[in-house]
Formats: structure tokens, C-alpha cells, sequence
């Protein structure tokens, strides 16, 4: 009858409400959270995009992590005592646990994974004609660059021009040159979008990108359009080599005409990637540059000597090889001088020995065989090096004085605002050469290279320091290379690309050579990843590490 | 001889008269309490073997013999043993139970039971053991004395956490510790109550007494009943104790002469050091002066004093008929082992209850605790690598920051003056205020409101030369400030109804809670006055950022539950709830916890009332489902991570990346189903009682931090994969081991033994070992090669097999195929233990009472930092450890080695696992209580001294250390000597 069905639909009804009031109760207010859609899709949050695209850069650049990767295993360089991946830096049982190949791995992807977010996202973001087309351009670039990196450390391993959405538990293997096939597409919409200079330091521009495809070419053989490239930049927007080679790493002149790309750290701490609990809980455990830690030796403890800020913080990580410091003739070449660090100079005269003076000589490190000597400490070749030229006290050598850092705030602090050059313009004049003398010709690439070699003459040598065509050969080239770039985050990947990896670590490196094997040209990826891919049988562990 | 025979006849005649001289006696025998009819009693003639039972109605007929007094003993099972004289035809008898204990009350969710009445696993402690260990914390006070609750107190340091699980982990990601209910209402901050202010603490342990309490029921349930007023004569009751604490075992790093030797070594490994003449060449000038004069220092030995620990209650109950009043009052101050490590605690509270009519009842219970707490930074760590020869004064009695001019900031750095600071003040607010009408008969409806605010305000302040700014070059102030509201409101209607033999109480309850949480935070650097701390952040240069945070959950539930008797041997109690949680994803918010349990009290049987070794048995089956949602808030969606950038140095250029974590939009609800079969006894008339419990729970769903392949660019997600199964046994027995007029020894005895295992992760059977899940361990292992000591100068021959030489740390080779890689790690041992107990005695003698509690931990593996602390390049301090040399072929620790890292030794990680199984005698208390006629003159009613010594000896495998801290060097465990009062009056 009416009233009881009217009866019962009211009480249903009631209750049908209070359970959707009920489920409205339950809904999440997050005022304070940020989300993919919310901010991706307005200008400014697009721009916010964009900018996180470049920070996974100091990831590498300047990090301990990039340090070990690019340049340790290589000809040049081998252990200090300090040094915490002896595994990198002479192939002794490198295996996928490494903790270095798990961070970079997971901060390159989760770079390429911003990027591709970014390239899809942008239309839809309501820029201007004008910054859509720029910032798609540094888009296109970054992804270029991060893959870059990951194709040459890992080889053929996962690719995607996907924005990852929801849960993705597999991971492919792809060609190495699907890898460069789509980097020389993202180059070239760099290279046509990108405006030629920003206001921005750190952005992305036109001869920047320019420079760094020409840097592909040289990897990809394409020696022509290397050549060419190189030369393009060298001349078209006024960048110029410095008069001196040691003003490139003062710390008042680190926006200089010779840089085309750098990681611009910051002095203000505040922006810079150190981890904060409660600001920035994803951070590097250091943050800004910590160059000026990696090639110190440790000196503070020797007699005469206490730590200060001048004289760096000594973490002694790497030592140079005696091959590395024998490439170089430092009666005419001024970059031995402003590369290396031989002399301390006394600072502490209450462990200093009877009569020595503030300033006067307390510890000389040598490449030479000195005589015995008790006014001061003495490391020279024989103390430092084996007779074979591998290392023997690895806490006192020769050291690679680039980085330092004297402007920090306190002797202790490991952050330095030194910006990380990623590429200057000596690189250039290293690929035109590189480039001709592989098209064959050997005149043009002596005179590219001379540029170089007459720039780091000291003053009065520059006629010592110049060679002929007859004397460029590509290990001549490299060893040009190590001469200019140590340090500088490139080694590996050059002598990889060269195809020269076993063969100068055979017989330069006696401390790496026991351990080299040929399939250490590529990197073993990080266990987590093997571990955590559901397709293990597709997606399987490099050869032969474990 | 005619004579003799009529004497014969008259005495036979006498005697047969005496013998033919009895009457009946009638009688009925009834409980003393209820009035019921005991049927079955045993009624027997004293002296004689005559005898006869009670029939169902309590009625018995006996013959009893004229004339003289007899005596009839009654006796029957849970009953004292009644003697009466048979002087009356009809007697009536009544009979006291002797099981006082099953009529106790105890409190279960949203109700009340008698103790013979339950059917769920619960257990129960009285208030007045939980004073008798001076703590902290009321959780601590209660290690050992409940079966299946495991508690460990988390550091030594004033205020520290305690960790309690019950029955074991089920939860790998989301957390495993119970829920807090303090007078109905959900309470977390257990550290706030008072132990003085309990009248008694419940713990929920199995599916049917947590199901009423559904999604947060699934770790156990602990309720805490504060005390009420009574009516009558107020009644004050005031405690205080005073405590010295001191370390409780810590190891001590090499003194000088130990660290010269092991540098002397390492670099005699590498060549560089070969006599006494060549250390020149390995130490600096500074410490050629000390090795000289055998000058060293130990670090943690200047940075570890006594602590103090102070208590001072005073609480009154009073009240009439009407209103019942409870207030207490408590100030609470420790010290701890390190300067600037500081608690004081104020609390009060009030309890009110007011019955307004027959029908209408009113109350309050509320409380304000306020906390000032001052943490220090831990300068252990630094410490124990402070190389012992730095001297950390100078000849003038000042601190030198860079003591032998070294790198390392000097460990006492943090005591100067405005050196550090870190204060936080806590106000913490909370009202619960109930309603509760009764109508008519068996009907109850209460309606409960909880409302918890909680204030905080931090400051930190870490100067220049602060042992956390020395590897930057500014000091850093930060001032946080963070406010919380929870409130709770719960309906709950109650009807009792009986119907003959039947018993029947329906419950339903409905509630909302709703917990909003937000907080600020600004933080500079290079304050200009080091004076100035963390006030006038204006004042700071550099570094300047701020941050505001916003947090909300809210729960609703429903539940129902009935509870059937049948007169009252046979008990049945069904619960079903229903939860919606704003946590979990749309579509999943609500889940469904039912449950069904029974228990038979055998005891009350008619054959059991024949035998007298029982007094009580009772049989509890249990089987229900609770859930868990303890993930944080907004897990179901993206979000993305702001990083610090700038392209000028001047201007913030604001940066998003997508977030480490991406969302998960099917995140629902953890299940966990448990089965439980127990029995309750008493046996020897009472004088051994206790409870045995199995239970199985399983747990499925498990909400789990899955870690993604990184190619994915995003590295972990939230998710319901998994299962894990807990399944174990408890036992609690109370025995009363002599009872005699003046002397009196009862003993409480706990075991628990829990297997807990994951049974299924992510990937189906696959181990995840990334994260250290192995299907068929517990939750957390230690997984690492296993060291089987040090390679020796006879096995250089094998070592070179595998890359190694004399002098490494040996592990094994576990797959056995030549190569030691990452496939030879295995298993070495988890980190729960494979079972505890507790063994509780209280002696009393006259006026004195003992306490004796022994508590154990058996089974746990931890990481000990003093067995890893080996640095083999001598660049930091090393314990003094046995290492190998070519002349001392040790076992135990690898070769010093100037030029290997500590980072770089291989294995190095593996000295450090160690069994962490102990004993400790927990609590030694002597206490004398004033007898009546002393305390009259003074008008107090109880006055009780008492010493007690806590966490006084500890015995386990781990030398001078004690391992309930876990591994860790820092805030060390102490032990405590305490001298206390309580009156009453």
C-alpha cells in the first residue's frame, strides 16, 4: 500500500544519502600536495618542468659518482687511498650491486622520463608560440644528452619516448643505434629551435647544442660533419680559448668566453642539490661541486701542515697514473703547472720540524727521483710509484689542482660553488682535429691542434710546444686529450669510443690492467633493476658480470 | 554372674540405643553471591566416610548421629570447602566461590565482561602492577608481564619511544603497532599517561576481541581504564621516586697505546712503517708528544655522566552517590646520560562522573600534559672514531675544536655554550566527555566524544662550530611549529536481555574520526649573534627557506555484535564492522571485518564437579578478519618533488619533477585473518591459573613499498601484494607457591613464541632482495655473506683462488662453485626473536614485599656497531679487536692496511652481525609497608617504601653492551637505581 512503500523509499533513500554523504566524508583534501596534471598544464608549471629537466645534471657533473664513472678506469688515473669504488677505478670484482651504477641509472631515467613528460605534456600547456618552440627545443636536447650517457656506460638497454603512466614492471633491450637514430632527431630539433644565447646561465642554447653533436658525430664516425660542426662553433658566436690556461679555474672567472656549457652551482647554498630532511629529502648526500675533495692528498697530517681552507679538504680518491704525469713536458707546456699541485707550502709551525718558517717548502711530491732530503718530505717517483709505474703510497702524490676551491666558506665545507664545465671550447678544436686527421687530413688537424698546444705553451715556448702533421696519431690525439681535458669527466667515454679502452689501460694502468677484461666496455646495470623487472627473461644482466 | 549379664544387656542395650540414635538432617545448599542452587555438592559427616550429594536443586538428606556435635564438610569444585555443625534439622548452607578471579571485570571493546565470560584472547593487568616499575613510559612497565606483547624500549635517550608488537609483524610497509584506546577513545600518545593514574590495562589480542575494532584492531588492541572517584571518604594517594640511572654496559674503543699499535701495523702491512725510528713518517708532530707521554683520551667516557629520573604524583579520588571525582596531578623530569639530553613532563588530569537521574549519567575524563623536552644531537658516532690520542683541552682548560689539528671536529663540541640546542615544548590536550542513558531495563546508549589538540614548537640551533656544521661553514637555526587536531565521536547502544538460561547482549556502534595535522617550518643560516639561537631568524644571512604542510584522514565506521549464554557455560559472540577509510583509493574505501567466537566453560559441568584438581577450564575458539590502513595520506595519487635551483644565485628558479613514489589508484585494505584456540585453567584450587593460547593469523593484501625497475623513471609504488602468516603459542600461568599467615610467594610466568613469515611477495614466490623480503623468513633478516673467519698464511694458496690473501675476511663459498660473488649471500639471521618470557615473583613477608622480574629475549640477530668498528687504515679509532698479523694468526678480525679503506675492505660489513639474544632481571624492588597501628597517629591509611633496581644485570653473548638497544652505539640503555614513596591517605 502507498504510505508503507513511501515508508520504506524514504528510509532508502535516507540512507542511500547518508551512505553518499558518508562516502563524500571519505574524500581525500589535499591543499598542500602537487600533482603531474595540476601543474604540468599551466605555463608556469610547465616552466617548473623545464627547470627540474636540468637539475638531474649534478647528479654527474661534478659528483664523486661522475667522477668515477667518465673518468676513473681509464689510462690516467687509479686509486688514492680514500678512494670508495676501487672496483671502478680498476675493475677489480665490479659487479651490478655497485652503488654508483644504481644512482645514476635511476636519476638518467628518471631524467629521460621528465623529458619525455615535458615533449608530450606541451602542447597542452598553454605557452606562447614562442616559448613553446624554446622549451621543446631544450626538451629534445636533454633527452638527447641523458641518453647519451646511457647508451655509451650501459650499451643497448631500455628506450622510450613514453611518458611512464601507472605501473610499469618491464623494461626492453634496444639497439644501440635506434639509441643514436633518435638522438641525432632530437639534436637536430635543438639545434634549429634553440635560441643562440639565454638569459638564463645554465640553459641550453643553440652553440651549445651545436657542440655537442658535433661531439656525436666524432662518436658516430661521421668525421665530415664533425669537422664541420666543430669548426662552426669555434668561429660563429665569439666564444674564445683564454689567454692563460690556468685562468679557465679561477673561481672569480667562472662565466668565461671558452665555456659553451656548464652546471652553474650556486653560492647561495640554498639552491644548491645538498639533501635536507625536511626541504630536500631526495638529495645528493653532498651537493654543489665536490671536485675540490676528489684529488687532494692528504696533507693535513704531515709535518708542517694542518688542513686549511686554501689547501683544500683531502679525501685522496684518485691519483694520477706516472703515465699521466710523464705526458707532460712542463718546461713548455704551463698546464702541468696549473693542473697539478706539486709543492705545500708550511702553515702550521707547531708540527713543523726545527727551523722551518710559515711559507717555507714542507712537502714536495715529484715525478722525478729526488735525493733524500730532511728539511722537508719528500714523495717522488720512487716513494709514490712501483717500478712498474703503478701505485705504491697512494695517500702523498702529485695532485690535480683544477677544482680547488678557496673561496669556501670554511675549510671543512664540501660544497663549492665552482660550476661544472660540461663543454668548452679546447673540446672543439680537439674534435676538428680528431675529425680531419680520420678524413686524412693530417695538415689541417696539426693546425687545430696547435691552436690548443699554443694556448698552453708557457710564454717564450710556443715554437717548443708545436707539431707537426707527421706527428698526430690518434693515440697522439689522446694523449693531447688527456693532457688538456683531466680530469674533466670525458676519459672513458673517449677511449671507449676510440675503441682504445683495454689497450692504453694495458699499457699505462698496471694497477687496472690485472683486472681489465674486455667486457668491461660497458658498465654492468644496477642489480635493484634486474632484481625488480618482471620480464627477466628478456631483459637480462650485461655479459658476463653478475 | 547374673549381675554381669544384666550390665552386658544394659550396655548393648545402650549401645544399640546409641547406635540406633540418628536423625536426618535436611538441608540446601546455595551460592553465597547469586543464590542459585549448587547441585552435586559433596556433603560428607566429618570423621566418618559417611556421605551423600546435593541433588539438582541444591536439596541433600543425610543421617546424621544424635547427641554429639557433628560436623558436616561441604565441598565442591570452585568453591571454598564449607565445615558447619549439623545442629539444626534444616540446615541452609552457602557456599563462597573461590574463584574470585573469573568474576573480575574485564574491559573488552566497547563493553564490559566478566572474566568467566569471555571468548576472545585477552589479557589483563591490574594498575598496581604497572607502578612497581618506575618508567618513562607505561608500555615499558608492562615488557614481560603480558604473553604475546613484545615491548623493547627503542634508546637510551629521555623521553625514547618505546616499540610494542603484538603477536609479531603482519605489516611489512604500514605500521605494526597497536592500537591505544584510553577510556574508549583513541589515544596514541601512551608516553602521556600516568602509570599511577591506571586502574587497569587490557590487551586485545586475537580476531574476535580486535574485530569490534575492525581496521585498526589488526596489531592488537591495548585499552587503558584511567582511575574514577569513589564515593565516601576522599582517598589521596602520592608517589614519588627518585633514580640514578647509569650506562648499562657500554664498550670501550682503543685507548692510546691500543690505536698507535694498529696504525703501526697497517702501514707495517704496506711497507711504509718498519721500526719505532719510522713513525715520523705515519703520525704528526702532535701525536709523536702524545705516543710519548702516553697521553689518550676516551671520548665516551667525558661524554657520558649519570641521569636522574623524578616522579612526583599526588592523586584524590572522592566523590558522593551521585558524583565521583578523580584528579591527579604529576610532574615528571629525567636526565639523561648525555648533557643536554632533558625531559620534564607536567600532566593533570580530571575525572568526573555524574549520574544525574536514575537514567541519565554524565562524565569527563581529561587531561593536559606538557612536554619540554631538550634532545642532543648524538656525539657518540663522533666519539668512538675520535682517534684516542687527541687531547680535547688544552693547558689552559679550554676546549680545542680541532684537538692535534686534525679534520674532525672535536666530540665535546656540542656542550660549549649556544654551541647547540634543540628544544621542543608540547602542549597536549585531551577531552573525552560521555553521555550515557539507560532508559529502561538492559538498555544502555552512551555516546562518547574525544577530542585530542596538540600544540608543538621546535627550535634547533647548530652553530659554526657544532659537530653537525662542521663539514659546512655557517651555523643553521630552524623553528617548526605544528598543531594537531583528532577528534572521535562514537554512539554505542547496549541491550542486555535474559531468558531463562538464555543470556542474550546485542552492541552496535557508530563513529567518525577525524585527524587534521598541519605544520610550518623556517630555517636559516649564519645566524649573526650565536646567542641569538633560533630566535630572530631575520638576523640569518643566507639560506633562508620555509615550508608549510597540510595533513587529513578521516574514518567512519558501523558495527554490530552479539553475545549469546546458555546458562552460562556455553558463550557466543558475533561481530561485524564495516570501516571506510579516506586513505584508500575510490571504489575501495570500506571493507567488511566479521567475526564469530565460542567458549565452553567445562568447568561448570556436571562431570567435572566430581573431580577437585580442576577449579576452572574453560575453551576459547576464535576465527575473524581486521584490516589495516596505515599508509600515509594521499598515496593513491602522483605527486611530484620540488628541487632547490636557480640560475642567478639570487632568484629561486622553481623546479617540479615527478616523485620517486608514483600513486597507486587501487590502494585498499590490508586483511588479516586470525584464528585462535585457547584455554583458561585453574588448577589445585585456584593456586595455579593461567591460559595457553594458539593462534594463525594470516595476512593478505599486504600493503607493501613495491621497489619498481628505476628505467620506469620512477623507483617504488604502494601496493596490496603479498602475504605473511604469524602463527605461535602463549602461555601466562599464575602460581601461588606458599601462602602461609605471614609469608606469601606468587609467581606470574609469560612465554610467547611467534613464527612469523612472508609467504608470497610481488612476483608470486620470487625473493625480493633488494629490499631483504625472503618468502619463508620473517620481515626483516640480515642477508650478507657469512664470515667464517680470516683467511690464514697456510691457506694463501686457496684464498688466491678467490682473490684474496692471507689476512682477508673469510667468507664461505655457499654455491661452492670457486667464485665468492652475490650469489653466496644467504640468511644469517632475523631480527625478532623466536620467543620471550617474563618470569614475575612477589615475595611478602610480614610488611616487607620483594619483587623479582626476570625477562627474556631469545632468537634476535642485531647489527652490532662495536663489532664492526674496525678501521683498518687507523684513519679513525677502532675498538680493541684481535687482528690478524702474520705472527698472530687471529681469527677474528682482518689485517691492518694503510692503504684500504674501511668502505673499501671487502666484507667488512659482515663482523657486525652478532646474536642479540639476553636476559636481564628487569626490576629488583624491596619495598616496606607501614603497618595500620604506626600509621594511625599520622592519618594515613598506606605508607610504603621501596629501592628498586632496574635493568640491573643483563647476561648475553654480546659483551658489555646491552642488546635490547639493537646494535646501535648511540643514546645508550641504562640501568636505574630508585628510591620511592607512595601514601595514601
Amino acid at each position: 500500500m502507498k504510505p508503507n512503500i513511501n515508508k520504506y523509499f524514504i528510509i532508502l533513500s535516507i540512507a542511500a544519502v547518508s551512505m553518499a554523504a558518508c562516502n563524500k566524508q571519505l574524500e581525500e583534501y589535499n591543499p598542500g600536495g602537487t600533482t603531474t596534471d595540476a601543474v604540468y598544464s599551466t605555463p608556469e608549471g610547465f616552466e617548473t618542468l623545464v627547470n627540474a629537466a636540468y637539475t638531474y645534471n649534478r647528479w654527474w657533473y661534478g659528483k664523486e659518482e661522475g667522477y668515477s664513472i667518465a673518468e676513473m678506469g681509464t689510462d690516467i688515473w687509479t686509486s688514492g687511498t680514500g678512494d670508495k669504488y676501487p672496483d671502478i677505478t680498476n675493475y677489480n670484482n665490479l659487479q651490478a650491486s655497485n652503488t654508483v651504477m644504481s644512482g645514476l641509472w635511476k636519476q638518467l631515467y628518471a631524467a629521460v622520463n621528465l623529458c619525455n613528460t615535458g615533449i608530450t605534456r606541451i602542447d597542452k600547456a598553454g605557452l606562447t608560440t614562442d616559448k613553446r618552440k624554446m622549451r621543446n627545443a631544450e626538451l629534445h636536447f636533454l633527452r638527447a644528452f641523458y641518453y647519451w650517457h646511457i647508451v655509451e656506460t650501459w650499451g643497448p638497454v631500455h628506450f622510450t619516448l613514453e611518458e611512464t603512466s601507472g605501473v610499469i614492471t618491464t623494461a626492453n633491450r634496444t639497439p644501440v643505434d635506434t639509441f643514436y637514430a633518435q638522438i641525432f632527431r632530437d639534436l637536430e630539433v635543438a639545434v634549429n629551435d634553440l635560441p643562440v644565447t639565454t638569459g638564463d646561465y645554465g640553459r641550453i642554447t643553440k652553440p651549445a647544442a651545436e657542440a655537442f653533436l658535433a661531439r656525436m658525430y666524432l662518436t658516430r664516425s661521421k668525421n665530415q660533419q664533425a669537422a664541420d660542426l666543430a669548426d662552426k662553433v669555434i668561429n660563429s658566436y665569439g666564444y674564445t680559448l683564454l689567454a692563460k690556461y690556468a685562468d679557465l679555474w679561477r673561481m672569480d672567472n667562472l662565466q668565461n668566453k671558452e665555456v659553451i656549457w656548464a652546471v652553474n652551482y650556486m653560492k647561495n647554498l640554498v639552491f644548491d642539490d645538498r639533501t635536507d630532511a625536511t626541504l630536500f629529502p631526495n638529495g645528493h648526500s653532498r651537493g654543489a661541486n665536490n671536485g675540490h675533495l676528489m684529488f687532494a692528498m692528504k696533507y693535513d697530517d704531515l709535518p708542517g701542515m694542518q688542513r686549511d681552507i686554501v689547501n683544500q679538504r683531502p679525501f685522496n680518491r684518485y691519483m694520477p697514473t706516472l703515465f699521466l704525469l710523464n705526458l707532460f713536458d712542463e718546461k713548455a707546456d704551463a698546464r702541468y703547472g696549473a693542473s697539478f699541485k706539486q709543492v705545500w707550502y708550511c702553515n702550521n709551525l707547531k708540527t713543523a720540524p726545527a727551523g722551518m718558517k710559515l711559507g717555507d717548502t714542507a712537502v714536495l711530491c715529484s715525478k722525478y727521483v729526488l735525493p733524500a732530503t730532511t728539511k722537508y718530505r719528500v714523495y717522488d717517483r720512487n716513494t709514490v710509484y712501483t717500478a712498474a709505474g703503478g701505485g705504491n703510497d697512494r695517500t702523498h702524490y702529485v695532485s690535480l689542482q683544477k677544482f680547488e676551491d678557496p673561496t669556501r666558506a670554511s675549510m671543512n665545507e664540501e660544497q663549492s660553488a665552482r660550476d661544472a664545465f660540461i663543454i668548452r671550447l679546447a673540446e672543439m678544436y680537439l674534435i676538428a682535429g680528431e675529425a680531419q686527421f680520420k678524413l686524412g687530413n693530417a695538415a689541417k688537424a696539426a693546425d687545430y691542434i696547435n691552436v690548443i698546444r699554443k694556448r698552453a705553451a708557457i710564454p717564450g715556448q710556443e715554437t717548443a710546444m708545436e707539431i707537426k702533421p707527421a706527428d698526430i696519431t690518434l693515440d697522439f690525439i689522446l694523449d693531447e686529450r688527456a693532457r688538456e681535458l683531466a680530469g674533466e669527466q670525458l676519459r672513458w667515454f673517449d677511449l671507449k669510443r676510440t675503441g682504445k679502452l683495454g689497450e692504453r689501460i694495458a699499457l699505462h694502468n698496471p694497477d687496472a690492467s690485472q683486472y681489465f677484461q674486455s667486457y668491461h666496455n660497458v658498465r654492468p646495470i644496477p642489480q635493484d633493476q634486474i632484481d625488480a623487472v618482471s620480464n627477466k627473461g628478456e631483459f637480462k644482466q650485461n655479459d658476463k658480470y653478475n | 554372674m547374673k549381675k554381669i549379664y544384666l550390665i552386658c544387656l544394659l550396655l548393648l542395650g545402650f549401645s544399640g540405643w546409641a547406635i540406633a540414635q540418628t536423625h536426618t538432617v535436611k538441608g540446601r545448599v546455595t551460592d553465597a553471591s547469586s543464590g542459585s542452587a549448587l547441585p552435586l555438592v559433596s556433603v560428607q559427616v566429618k570423621g566418618t566416610t559417611s556421605g551423600t550429594q546435593t541433588d539438582t536443586h541444591g536439596n541433600f538428606t543425610l543421617q546424621v548421629p544424635d547427641g554429639k556435635r557433628t560436623e558436616l564438610l561441604f565441598s565442591y569444585v570452585g568453591y571454598t570447602p564449607l565445615t558447619m555443625v549439623a545442629d539444626n534439622v534444616n540446615l541452609t548452607v552457602k557456599m563462597e566461590s573461590n574463584n574470585k578471579k573469573l568474576d573480575e571485570i574485564v574491559v573488552v571493546g566497547y563493553g564490559m565482561v566478566k572474566k568467566r565470560d569471555l571468548t576472545g584472547a585477552v589479557v589483563s593487568v591490574k594498575g598496581e602492577e604497572l607502578k612497581k616499575v618506575p618508567s618513562t613510559n607505561v608500555m615499558e612497565a608492562a615488557q614481560g608481564r603480558l604473553p604475546g606483547v613484545d615491548i623493547t624500549r627503542s634508546s637510551g635517550a629521555a623521553g625514547a619511544k618505546v616499540n610494542v608488537t603484538v603477536r609479531g609483524n603482519r605489516s611489512i610497509k604500514a605500521s605494526n603497532g597497536p592500537l591505544y584506546i584510553v577510556d574508549g577513545v583513541q589515544y596514541e600518545n601512551i608516553q602521556d599517561i600516568n602509570p599511577n593514574d591506571i586502574q587497569s590495562m587490557e590487551v586485545l589480542k586475537d580476531a574476535s576481541s580486535t574485530a569490534i575494532y575492525g581496521s585498526r584492531g589488526a596489531n592488537g588492541v591495548i585499552m587503558v581504564t584511567t582511575k574514577r572517584g569513589t564515593s565516601g571518604k576522599p582517598k589521596v594517594n602520592v608517589s614519588s621516586y627518585v633514580g640514578v640511572s647509569e650506562v648499562n654496559g657500554y664498550p670501550r674503543m682503543s685507548n692510546g697505546e691500543e690505536y698507535t699499535a694498529l696504525k703501526r701495523e697497517a702501514n707495517r702491512t704496506t711497507g711504509r712503517w718498519n721500526s719505532v725510528a719510522d713513525d715520523p713518517k705515519i703520525f704528526n708532530a702532535f701525536e709523536l708528544d702524545e705516543i710519548k707521554n702516553n697521553l689518550w683520551t676516551n671520548y665516551a667516557g667525558l661524554l657520558l655522566h649519570n641521569g636522574l629520573q623524578q616522579d612526583y604524583q599526588a592523586g584524590i579520588s572522592g566523590g558522593s552517590e551521585k558524583t565521583k571525582v578523580y584528579f591527579s596531578f604529576d610532574y615528571f623530569d629525567e636526565k639523561g646520560l648525555l648533557k643536554l639530553d632533558q625531559l620534564k613532563r607536567y600532566s593533570t588530569r580530571l575525572n568526573i562522573d555524574q549520574t544525574i537521574n536514575d537514567a541519565i549519567k554524565i562524565g569527563v575524563q581529561s587531561q593536559i600534559t606538557y612536554y619540554d623536552q631538550s634532545a642532543r644531537r648524538d656525539p657518540l658516532n663522533q666519539a668512538n672514531k675520535y682517534i684516542p690520542l687527541a687531547m680535547p683541552y688544552d693547558s689552559a682548560g679550554n676546549l680545542v675544536l680541532f684537538p692535534n689539528s686534525g679534520s674532525a671536529i672535536n666530540p665535546l663540541a656540542d656542550e660549549q655554550p649556544n654551541a647547540y640546542q634543540n628544544i621542543t615544548r608540547t602542549t597536549r590536550t585531551f577531552i573525552n566527555a560521555y553521555l550515557e542513558l539507560t532508559p529502561f531495563a538492559g538498555f544502555m546508549f552512551r555516546s562518547n566524544f574525544g577530542v585530542t589538540l596538540e600544540n608543538a614548537k621546535q627550535g634547533v640551533f647548530a652553530s659554526k662550530t657544532s659537530i653537525d656544521r662542521s663539514t659546512a661553514s655557517t651555523s643553521r637555526s630552524q623553528s617548526n611549529g605544528s598543531t594537531r587536531r583528532y577528534l572521535s565521536w562514537e554512539n554505542v547502544a547496549t541491550y542486555n536481555k535474559t531468558i531463562g538460561d538464555h543470556t542474550f547482549g546485542v552492541t552496535g556502534v557508530a563513529s567518525v574520526l577525524s585527524d587534521q595535522r598541519d605544520s610550518s617550518l623556517m630555517q636559516g643560516e649564519g645566524q649573526l649573534l650565536p646567542s641569538q639561537l633560533y630566535y630572530a631568524l631575520q638576523n640569518n644571512v643566507s639560506g633562508i627557506a620555509v615550508r608549510t604542510m597540510y595533513q587529513a584522514s578521516k574514518l567512519i565506521s558501523f558495527t554490530g555484535r552479539l553475545n549469546y549464554a546458555f546458562k552460562g557455560k556455553y558463550l557466543l559472540s558475533l561481530t561485524g564492522r564495516s570501516d571506510g577509510s579516506s586513505k584508500l583509493s575510490p571504489g575501495n574505501k570500506w571493507a567488511f571485518f566479521p567475526s564469530v567466537a565460542g567458549a565452553w566453560r567445562i568447568s561448570d559441568e556436571t562431570f567435572m564437579k566430581s573431580q577437585t584438581f580442576l577449579n576452572d577450564l574453560k575453551l576459547r575458539v576464535s576465527y575473524g578478519v581486521a584490516g589495516n590502513d596505515a599508509v600515509d595520506p594521499y598515496s593513491t595519487a602522483s605527486y611530484l618533488t620540488k628541487i632547490p635551483f636557480s640560475y642567478d644565485d639570487t632568484n629561486a628558479a622553481m623546479a617540479y619533477a615527478i616523485g620517486d613514489q608514483t600513486g597507486n589508484k587501487e590502494l585498499k585494505w590490508e586483511l588479516s585473518t586470525t584464528k585462535n584456540i585457547g584455554i583458561d585453567f585453574g588448577i589445585i584450587a585456584g593456586k595455579v591459573s593461567g591460559s595457553i593460547d594458539y593462534y594463525d593469523t594470516k595476512t593478505k593484501d599486504l600493503l607493501l613499498q613495491r621497489s619498481l625497475p628505476t628505467s620506469s623513471g620512477v623507483s617504488s609504488v604502494v601496493q596490496n601484494i603479498g602475504k605473511t602468516r604469524n602463527r605461535g603459542i602463549e602461555i601466562g600461568i599464575n602460581t601461588t607457591n606458599i601462602t602461609t599467615a605471614d609469608f606469601r610467594w606468587t609467581s606470574n610466568i609469560v612465554y610467547s613464541r611467534n613464527k612469523e613469515e612472508i609467504v608470497e611477495l610481488a612476483d608470486g614466490n620470487t625473493n625480493d632482495v633488494a629490499n631483504g623480503w625472503f618468502i619463508g623468513s620473517p620481515v626483516r633478516v640480515y642477508f650478507d655473506q657469512q664470515k667464517i673467519g680470516i683467511w690464514q698464511t697456510a691457506d694463501a694458496a686457496e684464498a688466491q683462488k678467490f682473490g684474496y690473501k692471507p689476512g682477508d675476511i673469510r667468507v664461505k663459498d655457499q654455491d661452492g662453485n670457486g667464485q665468492i660473488n652475490s650469489a653466496d649471500r644467504i640468511i644469517l639471521g632475523a631480527q625478532v626473536p623466536k620467543w620471550s618470557g617474563g618470569f614475575n615473583n612477589d615475595i611478602r613477608y610480614k610488611n616487607f614485599d620483594l619483587n623479582i622480574y626476570v625477562f627474556a629475549r631469545i632468537g634476535q640477530w642485531i647489527n652490532a656497531e662495536y663489532a664492526a668498528k674496525f678501521d683498518p687504515q687507523g684513519l679513525e679509532n677502532s675498538a680493541p679487536l684481535n687482528y690478524w698479523t702474520p705472527e698472530n694468526a687471529s681469527n677474528d678480525y682482518p689485517r691492518p692496511n694503510a692503504s684500504l679503506s674501511k668502505d673499501g675492505t671487502p666484507f667488512i660489513k659482515t663482523l657486525g652481525y652478532k646474536d642479540g639474544s639476553f636476559v636481564k632481571i628487569r626490576n629488583l624492588s624491596l619495598g616496606y609497608t607501614f603497618s595500620a597501628q604506626t600509621l594511625k597517629p599520622l592519618h594515613l591509611s598506606s605508607l610504603r617504601l621501596y629501592v628498586t633496581g632496574k635493568n640491573l644485570f643483563t647476561f648475553s653473548k654480546v659483551k658489555n653492551y646491552d642488546p635490547e638497544r639493537g646494535g646501535d652505539l648511540s643514546n645508550p640503555l641504562t640501568k636505574m637505581y630508585v628510591v620511592g614513596i607512595n601514601v595514601e591517605f
